[in-house]
């Protein structure tokens, strides 16, 4: 055994250095309890998903539509100054059916989904804190509106490290139509490690930024570098004590060299059958893009990866439908509905889904009634307090559901469920406890749900 | 079972939701209204905190026992209320839960964590090392050797200037070693201020875009940084650059009458506005909590070492910092307005060269290749878009009346029917007001029952109204492709927009409202129960921590002794009482710092956190004792640099063989060896390559982004373009200080390296270890292409192989390779290229020892 495997063993806690061990952030680590996900894909629809369109039955809207809007009650900032404006209520884009054993309602635009129906556990009527896109991202994905914090992906990673020491622990899958609203911090690492910040899988040949060889070098030539590099380290450490970072910098060399060669055979989806892909929905033009990102998630939770992100809606192709929502939630919704199926079914068929826990969740959720700007093509408005997210797989109660909005969709009905309740049920489904998932920082021991949420019981197995 | 819930769980009663119904259905019947009994009102949650003429405060905030309110529904006090009856029980023990989670006049925290409050007495003590050894000696350590002379240059030039010093300068002091001249001659490079004034950014949160919706630039705020990078390099004394920063542009006069505060002062000010900036959001009072919010964490954080932000919605946890307190903090900014101010270069040079540039895009922007080019394409399309609408149109629509009135002269209407229209219009536009937009209603119905359709009208239509339909994602008109280009020669106008904006003297900072007389008057703060803007509680005056001054009191202003301008000189009070000899932490805050930046690791570990959660300090007394000697020396960061560098514990050697016994070396049994920064990385490769453009200050730089995320850097499609090209290829090789700080966007190399988005106050940097870095430093532009420049010039100055790689070790690491290494690389089946790349990626290179 030469030196360098004996230090990669060690770097890969297989044994070996304590010390050099020690130096590895992404070292597995021991769950708070045995929860049975593993792993993590987060679904993340970007723009406001209008949860009256795809998962709430609200015969209201259909008996009332086009009519004026009946002021909701009890309403506070921006939503109270929309449904002051003499706003009409627009029916559902098309009919919502219920599925599967458990009656759920889902809209007919979505049967893939639909399918899968009896898997699913949802939470209604979710709180957020800011009803602006950037800040309301922030808030979902970090625990706080503003930039700074520790995503949730980062949180995870930190409290368990990664299975797979030759990928990422924690790897974000971008809308190839451009980048999230709050950029890169909506999965950084914020007051963590650098160690700990998603990395971001390009939708191509160069699945992470600066994976690829320069054109003109050879593995052989690189190899040949990366030896010399090696000896010349291992120069500079025998003359030096406390050298537990010397030696992981050593290894991580070799990490990356190969990952070279693990990442493309990552992404290389060849080797998937035509079958598969079509369960992905990568049989047509339109879902194709979604559809490749949720097999590539299938592929590194198999792999060992923590947690994917799996990012939709860029730009002007965000799930934001203030205007057009007849032209554009179906499209959304072709987008993405086979992806997600087929996802759920794979991960079944493969038994992997125990493993896993898929979530969807979007910032926000939207109004029932229009949002009174001059065009023939009504549009609904961001509703910071009528967000759905459902979770599937690992310890969730399938079927189960938690929380209501009012007849209208306005706002929860009886008490909201803040985000932080989400992100501590999350937490928990990994087998993480929030207030053991602690890091100091300025001053407080900083969690992912700051003040605390509580664990959403009702939909746990 | 609300009542039940409260008292065996987390949850707290809420007022609106289940205080007010109890208060409403027993109590309102009198207490309410023009009746308010006792003077006691029960009808919005300020009037009862406020409390009653007859009882005074009706609820104490923490202590339903001895709380007015609880005492008389209870009965303990008489009359039982309400009058004749009973409250349930059930309602008594929400009320009771309700009053034990409003906060406290005293701070909840019992702490004996005195230390950080009282005033440090000088200990006695001559020098940094006497302090240092005694703690050694009393574990029968010493300190290390003095380090060699290549290890002590490499560690004092990356230290002051974030460089590593030349192979020439690496000679000249390993013949001389004359450390005391180095250090001074090191001071004294300009780019000192770049190196230190980069630590004081990251304190600063120092960002230049809003962070999020859309993360526009927020202005320009490097003028901020320039006026940092200056205040380090002329030892701007330590109390002024805290009056300057929080206090600027906030002084009076004590002679002059009418006094307008010196302009300049607004440029140290950005401080207060370099936050992520929620611009998008509708409620105002919104946005003024949340940034009152963050810039009372900021400053209290960074100038005092005490997490004052985490008593926002409650009393601090560990420290003694009752809520009231963060927002009597909060109190001493309640004065100001957000709004950038021209604020002209100070420095003439830069005002000629901004003034030239500015001349010079102006003409590029009024007849430039690029407005030439959408100009062109525009007088190409627009006969395409009155066709499209002509063929398009049908029936009698708003748009044809619309397009009827622009018709001026040719128009069927009359001038005045013109003229109303346009007003009735504009108002209704404007305001959004039902009764505007009837009106506009009423005069649309009545001029198009009027209106005879006449095809010329489409001949109206101009570049304002072909841009919009460029913009247009459902188009009928144009093609995507032809949208793509529209909007591309459109940015590459957009972008000489933006650059010119850079260079327009506007300082990024704020103002104070007028107040009255001059304006209206200012709503007070208020404690905002549980941090929600939406529950403000009782009012209060700005004043300093209780724990400093010992009892709430309200803080004297400085004060304009006309009574001229009654907000001004808020800001400054509170400046002036950081910036005092007397406060106890502000000296000790920033010689930790300062200590930090040297060794690694604070006296304090944990330096914007002096507090209970905070790590106890190693070296109390030294610690004193620096903060004494840097206020005696006039609060000079130089003299402390002097200080600290030239002492025997910063000279010493990284190998002490006794260092098992100090193993974390919270001794300083050792020099801890740190790895380079993210920009010290990237500025010494550019530097060593010899591509490192050193112009200093100015708009900042875009250096180019790898090719696999240029399609990423745009929101969307025809999105915002989030990184721009620079107007001379040599920009992007500028120093990372001077590179944009978009938020949104960081370069993923620095991102590696542990350099984030400064989002919020960092006070230490991570030093982590990970394949993303090694993958960057093999693999990514900048490597590459400054491997083959070193090379390059390796190759220029130098013959042979061995002669060859003798220089290249000189240059990156300063010394002569050994033989073994010698052998090796002349050996070596690769390239000079190969050889820098394999230096530069070295841990010799990217650590200092």
């Amino acid at each position: 055994m030469t030196r360098r495997d004996l230090l990669l063993q060690s770097y890969l806690g297989l044994g070996g250095i304590a010390l050099a061990a020690q130096e590895n952030p992404l070292a597995p680590k021991k769950a708070h309890w045995p929860a049975r996900a593993k792993s993590c894909i987060f679904l993340f629809m970007e723009g406001g998903v209008s949860q009256m369109d795809l998962f709430e039955n609200k015969p209201e809207l259909v008996k009332r539509a086009g009519q004026r809007m009946p002021q909701a009650g009890n309403t506070e900032g921006e939503i109270a100054t929309f449904s002051a404006a003499p706003n009409r209520i627009i029916p559902p884009v098309a009919p919502l059916r219920q599925w599967g054993q458990s009656g759920r309602w889902i809209t007919e635009l979505m049967p893939a989904l639909g399918g899968v129906a009896d898997e699913l556990a949802f939470v209604h009527g979710v709180k957020v804190d800011n009803n602006n896109h950037g800040p309301a991202v922030y808030h979902t994905l970090t625990g706080n509106q503003f930039p700074g914090s520790a995503s949730v992906g980062a949180w995870m990673t930190y409290g368990l490290g990664s299975a797979n020491q030759d990928l990422p622990g924690f790897v974000v899958l971008g809308d190839r139509r451009g980048s999230t609203i709050g950029g890169t911090g909506v999965w950084g690492n914020g007051f963590l490690p650098a160690a700990y910040q998603g990395t971001l899988f390009r939708n191509g040949d160069t699945p992470i930024v600066d994976l690829n060889r320069r054109a003109g070098m050879s593995e052989k030539q690189q190899r040949a570098e990366l030896d010399l590099l090696q000896w010349q380290n291992e120069q500079h450490r025998a003359g030096r004590t406390n050298t537990g970072e010397l030696e992981a910098r050593i290894a991580a060399y070799e990490l990356a060299f190969r990952m070279q060669a693990k990442a493309p055979e990552l992404v290389d989806l060849s080797g998937e059958t035509a079958a598969t892909k079509k369960l992905y929905g990568m049989d047509d033009p339109i879902s194709e893009p979604f559809g490749r990102q949720c097999l590539l998630a299938r592929r590194m939770v198999e792999r060992g990866v923590r947690f994917v992100m799996t990012l939709h809606g860029a730009g002007g192709d965000r799930w934001d439908d203030h205007g057009d929502v007849k032209g554009r939630i179906p499209k959304h919704c072709k987008e993405v509905d086979q992806p997600v199926g087929g996802l759920i079914q794979d991960l079944r068929a493969r038994g992997l889904l125990d493993d896993t826990l898929v979530v969807w969740a979007s910032e926000m959720g939207r109004t029932p009634f229009d949002n009174n700007l001059v065009t023939d093509k009504p549009g609904r408005d961001h509703n910071q307090y009528g967000l759905a997210v459902w979770m599937a797989g690992g310890n969730v109660k399938a079927g189960a559901t938690f929380g209501a909005t009012d007849d209208f969709s306005v706002r929860a009905e009886g008490s909201p469920v803040p985000v932080r309740d989400v992100h501590a049920t999350l937490l928990h489904l990994m087998g993480l406890e929030q207030d053991r998932l602690t890091y100091l920082h300025a001053g407080r021991y900083k969690k992912l749900t700051d003040i605390g949420g509580r664990v959403i019981r009702e939909i746990l197995a | 079972m609300w009542s039940w819930v409260f008292l065996f769980s987390a949850i707290v009663p809420d007022f609106e939701r289940d205080v007010a119904p109890i208060l409403t259905a027993n109590c309102a019947a009198c207490h309410a209204g023009v009746a308010k009994a006792s003077g006691f009102s029960v009808e919005k949650l300020a009037f009862v905190l406020a409390g009653g003429k007859k009882h005074g405060k009706a609820v104490v905030g923490g202590h339903p026992e001895q709380s007015v309110l609880i005492q008389m529904v209870k009965g303990t006090l008489g009359p039982q209320m309400p009058m004749g009856k009973a409250l349930a029980s059930k309602d008594v023990e929400t009320l009771e839960a309700w009053v034990k989670a409003l906060p406290s006049d005293a701070p909840t925290a019992k702490t004996t964590w005195r230390w950080p409050y009282e005033k440090p007495v000088k200990p006695k003590g001559s020098s940094v090392d006497e302090f240092v050894l005694a703690k050694l000696r009393e574990k029968g350590l010493s300190l290390a050797p003095e380090a060699d002379r290549r290890t002590m240059a490499r560690r004092a030039y990356f230290d002051l200037i974030g460089l590593p010093p030349t192979a020439e300068e690496m000679a000249a002091f390993v013949a001389e070693g004359d450390f005391p001249k180095l250090v001074e001659k090191l001071m004294a490079d300009p780019r000192y201020g770049e190196r230190w004034g980069r630590h004081w950014l990251d304190l600063a949160r120092y960002g230049e875009t809003s962070g999020l919706e859309g993360d526009g630039a927020i202005g320009n705020a490097w003028r901020y940084r320039d006026w940092v990078v200056d205040a380090f390099n002329k030892d701007l004394p330590y109390d002024q650059f805290i009056v300057q920063q929080l206090g600027g542009a906030d002084e009076h006069s004590k002679s002059r009458n009418n006094y307008a505060p010196n302009v300049q002062g607004h440029v140290g000010l950005g401080f207060l506005r370099l936050a992520p900036w929620d611009r998008s959001n509708l409620v105002a009072d919104e946005v003024r909590a949340n940034y009152l919010a963050e810039v009372t964490a900021a400053t209290s954080s960074v100038f005092l070492g005490l997490t004052v932000g985490c008593a926002r919605c409650h009393d601090h946890k560990y420290d003694p910092i009752p809520q009231k307190d963060y927002y009597r903090w909060q109190a001493f900014f309640n004065t100001v307005q957000v709004e950038n101010v021209t604020v002209p270069y100070a420095d003439e040079e830069f005002a000629a060269k901004a003034a030239a540039k500015i001349k010079e895009i102006d003409a590029r922007l009024k007849d430039g290749p690029e407005k030439a080019a959408r100009d062109a394409y525009e007088k190409a399309t627009l006969p395409r878009l009155v066709a499209k609408r002509r063929e398009l149109a049908a029936g009698k629509t708003l748009t044809d009346l619309r397009l009827e009135m622009r018709r001026k002269e040719a128009s069927q209407f009359s001038k005045a029917e013109r003229r109303r229209y346009e007003l009735v219009k504009e108002d209704a536009d404007r305001t959004q007001d039902p009764e505007e937009q009837g009106a506009l209603g009423r005069v649309d119905k009545e001029l198009m029952g009027r209106l005879r359709l006449d095809p010329a009208r489409f001949e109206v239509l101009d570049v304002e109204d072909l841009r919009k339909e460029m913009g247009n994602r459902q188009s009928k008109v144009f093609s995507e492709a032809e949208r793509d280009k529209h909007g591309d020669l459109s940015e590459a106008l957009d972008v000489w927009r933006r650059r010119l904006g850079r260079w327009q003297p506007v300082a990024l900072t704020l103002k104070n409202v007028p107040g009255p007389p001059n304006g209206p008057a200012i709503a007070p703060v208020r404690v905002l129960l549980r941090g929600d803007y939406r529950l403000p509680g009782e009012a209060v005056e700005a004043g300093f921590p209780t724990a400093f001054t010992g009892k709430a009191e309200a803080a004297v202003m400085e004060i304009d002794r006309y009574r001229q301008f009654p907000t001004r000189g808020h800001r400054l009070t509170l400046a002036k009482w950081l910036a005092s000899k007397d406060n106890p932490l502000t000296a000790r805050v920033m010689a930790n710092r300062i200590w930090q930046y040297h060794f690694g690791t604070g006296i304090v570990a944990t330096p914007s956190d002096f507090g209970v959660n905070g790590e106890r300090p190693t070296h109390p007394e030294l610690l004193d004792w620096l903060a004494h000697e840097f206020m005696e020396s006039g609060w000079s960061i130089k003299a402390m640099h002097r200080k600290v560098m030239l002492s025997a514990a910063y000279r010493q050697s990284g190998e002490n063989a006794g260092w098992e016994k100090d193993s974390e070396n919270k001794l300083l049994s050792r020099f801890p060896r740190r790895r380079l920064e993210g920009e010290e990385v990237r500025d010494s490769i550019l530097y060593l390559s010899g591509r490192l453009n050193a112009e200093r200050g100015g708009p900042s730089v875009f250096p180019p982004l790898p090719a696999d995320l240029a399609d990423f850097a745009r929101y969307g499609r025809g999105g915002a373009a989030m990184w721009e090209p620079n107007e001379k290829d040599e920009d992007g090789r500028r120093r990372s200080i001077y590179t944009f700080q978009r938020r949104s966007m960081p370069l993923p190399m620095m991102a590696a390296f542990d350099a984030p988005v400064f989002s919020e106050s960092c006070e230490r940097r991570s030093a982590t270890t990970t394949p993303l870095q090694a993958l960057a430093m093999m693999n990514g532009n900048l490597m590459h292409e400054e491997a083959g420049y070193l090379a390059k010039r390796v190759a220029a100055e130098s013959g042979d192989r061995a002669v060859q790689v003798k220089r290249a070790f000189g240059i990156v690491l300063g010394r002569v390779p050994s033989e073994a290494e010698r052998a090796r690389y002349v050996g070596f089946s690769g390239d000079l290229e190969s050889i820098c790349r394999v230096l530069l990626n070295s841990n010799e290179f990217l650590y200092v020892d």
